[in-house]
């Protein structure tokens, strides 16, 4: 019996030695391993860095090129609304005024039709006719912008002006923001256009929101006695406030800094006008437009300080709606 | 012998080509409780689906035969499946409260949607139907909660109290306890044995201790198949088909 169980410890300390070397061995691996965690880990983190530091960098550069503009006008540049290159007096207030208000508008027209067009490939059409119909409409976001731009100026704009124009001062002629004379171009047909470049943003994002409310509640309403229509606004809108806000942001965020396709259908013109048919100008368009031909080192000064101003709108913009659909996910809970 | 509130005639029912329920006839009385059993996959939830249109909810599902509803046909294309829905409520598997809604708003959604926005009568209805479901006394102090805040247990018996608000005769509940604990699902057992007073109830289970404890009549389901339906007196102690007898003893199922 004795001499059993020493064997049997004599066993036990043959494997546990052979554990050991084991283990010696292996923490030579546990180090390497380590060791390349560690390089991973610092190498992942000096990307993330990285990506900080061209933001901060960037920022820093666009400051410092518009410091003389920012010591010459100091905060009242964005209430300023005088723009004159040719006596070296610039205020941006013209061009926070047409960012806004083009982007504003190109929300309140492409939020409902994206809404509506997401609903409807995903409520209505089949799963073929829907996977189809929802390329199409992605592909709009293919479409260069400077290809917008050229449709915008040969076909959109005289459409407004011939068309749109004489439409809307009939029905509602009598409201400041609908008169005066139309040239086609202005505040209306940039913010037709940006609508147009936002809806498949707003439309995909809206769609995956709608996909991830379960069939089960869009039952328990149709089950309550709801029509299709009320089904949707009870189990499919209702909850998906916050998303469709989010949905919303994206679709702010390309509208505010879309260049190309603005620059080519507003007019370019420093001024601020309720009429929507008036010519205006953006931030971006701004920039675009007279960088190259800025002669005095002060303009090209005040043009960064616009798109210092851009940056600061994008920001706070991004960042309020951020809050808005935190807030709200919060309040619904999902 | 009751009267016949619905009554199923040779129901066939596909999913495109799969055929699910194969010629199904019951006739249910009124204010009784009736179960279907069988294994799972044998068309049960199908089934049932039917009863309040629900199923054309499913891309490809189509039903044939007929189900009167006092005399007509719900079936018949000149129906609109909202009204047989307003007749015919439901309670689903899973507890599926709106969770964007509070409690509130949860149960008097049925009546809001029929246009009623009188505050003080969707309130009476509210507590009417909450104590119908005995959930009152557990939530009458935050009625403005949301309803998902509640256990799985309360969240069901609050979708049945949603579905009481318009008062359908008839009440379709598909194994409503199987995502429940016993003690709650013992509540919701209790709580079907009351609403047999003045509602006409058929319910889904996979629980056939269940099936002998609350229902009045059983029908037993294998593979799309009527088997066996009758009192649960009979189907219980007395089959007359072998194979209900298999299942019952547990030796297939
Ligand atoms: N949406 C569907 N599409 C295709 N087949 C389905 C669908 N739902 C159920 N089935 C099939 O129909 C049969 C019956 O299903 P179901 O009624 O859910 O059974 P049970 O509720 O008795 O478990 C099963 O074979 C199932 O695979
Ligand atoms: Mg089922």
């Amino acid at each position: 019996m004795i001499n059993e169980n020493e064997s049997f410890i004599e066993e036990s300390t043959k494997f546990n030695n052979l554990v050991d070397s084991n283990c010696t061995k292996s923490k030579v691996f546990n180090f390497s391993y380590q060791l390349q965690d560690k390089i991973n880990y610092y190498l992942i983190k000096s990307f993330a860095c990285l990506v900080i530091l061209l933001l901060i960098g960037l920022v820093a550069m666009l400051i410092y090129s518009a410091l003389p503009a920012m010591e010459e006008f100091g905060l009242g540049f964005a209430f300023g609304d005088d723009w004159n290159p040719v006596e070296d007096e610039f205020g941006a207030l013209p061009f926070l005024f047409g960012t806004l208000i083009t982007s504003f508008l190109a929300l309140m027209l492409a939020t409902p039709v994206s809404v509506g067009v997401a609903l409807f490939i995903n409520e209505v059409l089949s799963k073929k006719l829907a996977a189809v119909v929802s390329l199409f409409v992605e592909m709009i976001a293919a479409i260069p912008s400077i290809v917008f731009g050229l449709w915008g100026v040969f076909y959109l704009a005289p459409f407004v002006k011939e068309t749109l124009t004489p439409v809307l001062k009939s029905s509602l002629g009598f409201l400041p923001f609908f008169q005066g004379a139309s040239f086609g171009i202005g505040i209306l047909t940039a913010s037709l256009i940006l609508a147009l470049m936002i809806i498949p943003t707003i439309t995909s994002i809206c769609r995956i929101v709608f996909k991830t409310v379960p069939t089960l509640q869009k039952e328990a309403a149709l089950a309550l006695g709801s029509t299709r229509f009320e089904m949707i606004k009870i189990a499919l809108l209702r909850p998906s406030f916050s998303g469709i806000m989010g949905a919303i942001v994206l679709g702010l965020g390309r509208a505010l800094g879309e260049t190309m396709a603005v620059a080519m259908v507003i007019g370019n013109s420093p001024s601020i006008s309720a009429s929507l048919f008036s010519p205006a100008a953006t931030m971006a368009s701004v920039i675009a437009n007279e960088y190259t031909e800025a002669d005095s080192d002060l303009h090209l000064s005040a043009l960064c300080y616009v798109g210092f101003l851009l940056f600061i709108v994008t920001f706070t913009i991004n960042g309020l709606a951020r809050f808005i659909v935190w807030n709200q996910s919060k309040k619904v809970g999902g | 012998m009751n009267n016949i509130v619905l009554s199923v005639k040779d129901l066939n029912v596909w999913y495109n080509d799969f055929q699910a329920v194969k010629g199904i006839s019951i006739d249910y009385p009124e204010k009784s409780i009736s179960a279907i059993i069988g294994p799972s996959g044998c068309g049960k939830s199908t089934f049932l689906r039917c009863l309040n249109r629900i199923h054309e909810e499913v891309p490809g599902a189509r039903a044939e035969g007929e189900i009167l509803l006092k005399g007509r046909n719900i079936l018949g294309s000149k129906i609109d499946p909202v009204q047989v829905r307003r007749s015919i409520g439901m309670v689903f598997q899973k507890p599926n409260p709106f969770p964007s809604m509070s409690i509130l708003e949860n149960v008097t959604l049925g009546v809001r949607l029929l246009g009623v926005r009188d505050k003080s009568k969707l309130m009476q209805v509210a507590e009417q139907c909450l104590r119908k479901a005995a959930l009152w006394d557990e939530v009458k102090d935050k009625l403005s909660q949301l309803g998902t805040s509640l256990s799985g247990g309360q969240q069901q018996r609050l979708c049945i109290a949603r579905a009481l608000a318009i008062d359908p005769p008839v009440l379709l509940m598909d194994e409503p306890t199987s995502a429940l604990d016993p003690i709650a699902s013992l509540k919701i057992e209790n709580l079907m044995s009351d609403l047999k007073k003045d509602y006409t109830v058929i319910v889904v289970t996979h629980n056939m201790q269940q099936a002998a404890r609350v229902a009045d009549y059983t029908s037993f389901f294998v593979l799309g198949e009527l088997i066996e339906h009758g009192a649960c007196s009979d189907i219980f102690t007395n089959p007359k088909e072998q194979k209900t007898e298999d299942y019952i003893t547990g030796k297939f199922g």
